[in-house]
């Protein structure tokens, strides 16, 4: 820009005559470099935050409002019991959409009215960001979007209802955006009463598509968030889906665990010296003590003696700490020694809540669930939770289609992008065949099967704004397919007691279809009497049977195994077999451990 | 290498033998049936692991490996489509009925339609069904045309002006063609040369086998066949089981000198020169009358090329067709008991030149030498013979 007004400048020398007008378009142009609120920069970027499509647009808004309201509920230690409508309201105002109304009301701890305008109306204004917890949200961006997308698309606001415990009254008004200085608006604010003790409503309307099913459908984001948050109870209504309400089967709420301290080794230059000022006047030693996860006195004590940092740099205060000692500390820190980052910062459902969830999603036949234990990945905490179940419905049909793959990050769905995903990568680099599923040469496995993978971790490297993908990193990566390995293990067990069976039954029907047509043919072409071929006849079921023995042994082999697997399975989830006792204990013991039908009561609210 | 070149010629199976045989067969299965013992079905091996090659007998014989298939579960379903395939050639041969492998498919196809006890048979295609046949006849020891199964009659269109053909039909009718009657028309073997008796209406000097059924046509048009005593037979490539037994029949009949004029390249001299003069590996149990040990292979020699100063051209390993000629070349020349054999060094060394230096002549290339002369192609054949400018 500077060289472009250097040029005209030039220009105007060569050019008298005209010198004024050229010297007040270089003015102009300097004038035309401006800088742009937060708010600006999203509304002109929504598709870089999940509002690339009309489909997109009302997955991502159901999407940010569930998950504030579950991080909500989670926060406040309430069991979360949220309520979904998205409805059809006529034809949208932009090409090829529909104007839609999204409603999610929940039971969370409900909002101060002095903090509606910011949670609504303002990018970037979040209580969690950087904090290094797992929760769902993280920087403050998807709900101001959805705003921002209503806004442009339908010119309203969002409709905010909210209580907090002890209100006589709850609160009511529309959020507005003003884009240019990222501040959110309140207009039309009225007291309301409202049935519920607390919990906050959020309505939008606004231009956009519904798709039910597919992988980007809503269907699939309930089933998935429901699958993750077997503490929620979720009652929807979505356009012409009969309304239905799926319950909690877990009474706990998970406490999200408090982020810890820093690790030195994850840290920049900057941001080290950026971290020492939130400390104040405090002495080096103990700033790096307080402040870092991991530096111990042995710590201290081996910068000076092995790495020749000089005492007084730990001895001084912080706040005075001269840049050159700065950068001294900090390249020994970086080579010295330290215990990786804890893991305690992760959340994990846990593999009884998974096992319990798992039953939601349908008529399971068996499942395999896996929680690893948090390790790290990338420097960073990381844990794996996989979940596989095989559908009754869909069995049989010699379904050759692909496994239904759910993703999870901070257990929230990621339902697109699917391809360059690390989950994906890690599911389609494991030889799934020498579980007993099928799968095509560097791809998904195939059949009626869903495989769902979490990963867990307060700083979860995405690909993008719109966290659709996890970045596959090698270690991540790696992590992913020893989880998914091992759950593979676990559903062998079943697979392999089924193959044996199948393969006995198959060869039984071998005998019985090939048997007699050998024995008359033979007989035809000799002309041998009906004694002759029934003594044939006996002589081939002896000996094919002698066949079958060893098939036989196989298989009591593999039912041995998965007795014991079984066994093991019931000490392992112990939560789960109590849940199902209480609930139905007869079907348990009746499907092997499998899962009944999921009990998703259905019914016009 | 298998051992034991014990070779005795094999007569033709007449149709009771066949029956006999087939009976035989199935009542050692029953019986065995009967007893609870699990009947074996064994057949030879035919393949060039087990291929013998012994320059007193002239061509291909098999070894001591045998196939065997013993009844279980995983083979009932093998063993039942043969019995039931056998059941059906057996009724062929009583009748003297003649189908092709494809009829023969689709006569399986019916029975199975008609009896739906028979569906766990079906054949899904004629693959399955050829495969089932071929362990037949390898089990009996028998030409599929002995099952009545008969090919295609493809190649050996044959001229001559002095040779007389008695054919006997199935049904005992005889007929005799004389060639001389044909005019330019050729006459065709059948695929069971077995039947037919050969004699000479004045002594034949030689007969000519020509790769390409066109130049055979070219040469006859010409007037080779009125200017020489002698039978001028088409082989159309690669020869069928007509062809085979047709010249082998000439051989044995006519006591000619038989001579094989074709391309200079691997593949006529290991697929079409080496299967007419020893037979195949595939069709082990069968050569002693498919194949004619006498025939002499006339050219292209690498020779010629620069005798003649022939069109040659490079062969491109890039090519699907001549890489897979070339390796399997290669494969021949260290595996295959004809080349390996000292008696067809002469041979072999034309299979190493072509492989080391990857060229290849056309038959057709000696039109070159004078390509204003009609008749060069048949001089230089002459030439040839006359001159004992060929491999025995």
């Amino acid at each position: 820009m500077v060289k472009k007004a250097k040029k005209v400048v030039k220009k105007a020398v060569a050019e008298p005559d005209t010198s004024a007008a050229v010297m007040a378009k270089v003015r102009k142009s300097a004038k035309q470099i401006t800088t742009s609120s937060t708010a600006e920069y999203f509304a002109k970027n929504l598709q870089q935050v999940g509002f690339s499509s009309p489909v997109k647009a009302v997955l991502t808004t159901v999407k940010e409002a569930l998950d504030n309201s579950l991080d909500a509920c989670e926060d406040a230690g309430i069991l979360p019991e949220i309520k979904l409508y998205v409805e059809k309201l006529g034809p949208g105002t932009m090409k090829n959409t529909d104007q839609i109304r999204i409603m999610v009301e929940d039971n969370g701890p409900g909002i101060e009215p002095d903090d509606v305008a910011k949670v609504f109306g303002e990018y970037l204004a979040s209580s969690k960001f950087g904090r290094g917890r797992c929760s769902r949200g993280q920087q403050g961006i998807g709900i101001s979007a959805a705003t921002t997308w209503a806004m442009q698309t339908t010119a309203t606001g969002a409709q905010v209802v909210t209580k907090t415990k002890g209100a006589r009254k709850a609160f009511r008004c529309v959020v507005d955006m003003d884009l240019k200085h990222n501040k959110g608006l309140l207009r039309d604010k009225s007291t309301i009463d409202w049935a519920r003790p607390h919990g906050t409503s959020i309505e939008f309307k606004l231009d956009g598509r519904i798709q039910l099913n597919g992988e980007g459908g809503i269907l699939n984001y309930i089933r998935s968030t429901v699958l993750l948050n077997p503490h929620m109870t979720l009652h929807y209504e979505i356009s012409d889906v009969p309304a239905a309400s799926i319950e909690r089967v877990v009474n706990t709420v998970p406490v999200v665990p408090q982020a810890t301290e820093p690790h030195p080794h994850t840290m920049k230059l900057g941001e080290f010296m950026s971290h020492a000022r939130l400390f104040g006047r405090i002495k080096t030693s103990v700033w790096l003590k307080r402040g870092f996860s991991r530096v111990s006195d042995k710590t201290l004590n081996d910068l000076v003696t092995k790495k020749g940092l000089k005492k007084k740099v730990l001895d001084s205060f912080v706040d005075a700490l001269p840049d050159a000692d700065f950068k001294a500390l900090f390249a020994a820190i970086q080579d010295v020694e330290l215990l990786p980052p804890a893991t305690t910062s992760v959340l994990s459902v846990g593999e009884d809540g998974l096992a319990l969830s798992i039953r939601r999603l349908g008529d399971i036949d068996f499942f395999a669930v896996l929680s690893r234990k948090p390790v790290i990945c990338d420097f960073k905490p990381v844990q794996v939770e996989v979940a596989i179940a095989r559908l009754r419905e869909r069995r049989g049909e010699d379904n050759e289609e692909q496994v239904q793959v759910l993703r999870f990050a901070n257990r929230v769905p990621l339902q697109f992008d699917k391809a360059a995903c690390a989950i994906v990568k890690a599911l389609t680099s494991v030889n799934w065949r020498s579980y007993g599923l099928k799968q095509p040469r560097n791809a998904l496995p195939l059949g009626p099967y869903i495989v769902a993978v979490s990963v867990v971790s307060p700083f979860i490297k995405f690909k993008n704004a719109s966290k659709e993908t996890i970045d596959a990193s090698d270690e991540l990566v790696e992590e992913l397919r020893r989880a998914l390995m091992q759950t593979g293990q676990r559903l062998s067990r079943y697979l392999s007691r089924e193959h044996k069976a199948d393969e006995l039954e198959q060869r039984v029907q071998h005998i019985e279809q090939f048997g007699p047509i050998l024995v008359d043919t033979l007989g035809r072409i000799l002309g041998a009497s009906e004694e002759r071929k029934q003594l044939a006849t006996a002589g081939l079921a002896k000996i094919l049977e002698k066949d079958t023995k060893g098939m036989k042994k196989d298989l009591a082999a593999a039912e041995g195994r998965l007795a014991s697997y079984l066994e093991e399975k019931k000490s392992r989830l112990a939560g789960f077999f109590e849940g199902l006792e209480q609930e139905d204990q007869a079907s348990v013991v009746d499907s092997e451990a499998a899962a009944p039908t999921a009990k998703v009561s259905k019914g016009k609210r | 290498m298998a051992k034991s070149p014990q070779v005795t010629r094999r007569t033709a199976k007449k149709q009771s033998e066949i029956i006999s045989l087939g009976t035989e067969l199935c009542e050692r299965m029953l019986a065995d049936l009967e007893r609870a013992k699990r009947p074996v079905l064994t057949a030879t091996k035919c393949s060039l692991d087990n291929s013998l090659y012994n320059p007193k007998v002239g061509f291909l014989t098999p070894g001591s490996k045998k196939v065997s298939s013993e009844l279980n579960v995983s083979s009932v379903k093998k063993m039942s489509r043969a019995i039931f395939m056998l059941e059906i050639l057996l009724r062929n041969v009583e009748i003297s009925n003649i189908n092709t492998k494809r009829e023969l498919y689709y006569v399986a196809k019916g029975l199975v339609k008609h009896e739906s006890k028979l569906r766990p048979l079906d054949f899904q295609d004629q693959d399955e069904s050829d495969s089932v046949i071929d362990f037949i006849c390898e089990m009996m020891e028998a030409y599929r045309e002995e099952l009545n199964c008969v090919a295609d009659d493809r190649g050996g269109q044959t001229y001559s002006k002095q040779l007389v053909v008695q054919e006997t039909e199935l049904d005992g009718n005889v007929s005799t063609i004389d060639l001389s009657t044909l005019g330019t028309a050729p006459y065709q073997p059948k695929n069971r040369p077995q039947n037919l008796v050969l004699s000479a209406r004045e002594p034949i000097d030689f007969c000519l086998i020509i790769e390409s059924q066109g130049t055979a046509n070219t040469l006859v048009a010409n007037g080779f066949t009125k200017r020489h005593k002698c039978i001028l037979i088409g082989a159309q490539g690669v020869p069928s089981n007509a062809v085979r037994a047709w010249v082998r029949r000439i051989q044995e009949q006519l006591r000619v000198p038989l001579y094989f004029f074709g391309d200079l390249d691997a593949y006529t001299m290991q697929n079409i020169y080496r299967t007419l003069k020893a037979g195949s590996a595939a069709s082990l149990i069968r050569n002693s009358d498919f194949c004619a040990p006498e025939v002499k292979f006339l050219g292209v020699l690498p020779e010629d090329i620069a005798k003649y100063d022939l069109v040659d051209y490079a062969v491109k390993e890039s090519d699907l067709q001549e890489g897979r000629a070339l390796k399997k070349a290669r494969d021949a020349l260290s595996n295959d008991p004809f080349f390996k054999d000292k008696k067809n060094k002469e041979l072999k060394a034309i299979l190493d030149w072509l492989v080391k230096n990857k060229r290849r002549c056309e038959q057709q290339s000696f039109i070159s030498v004078d390509p204003r002369d009609p008749q060069m192609m048949e001089k230089i054949i002459i030439e040839k013979i006359k001159n004992g400018n060929y491999i025995d």
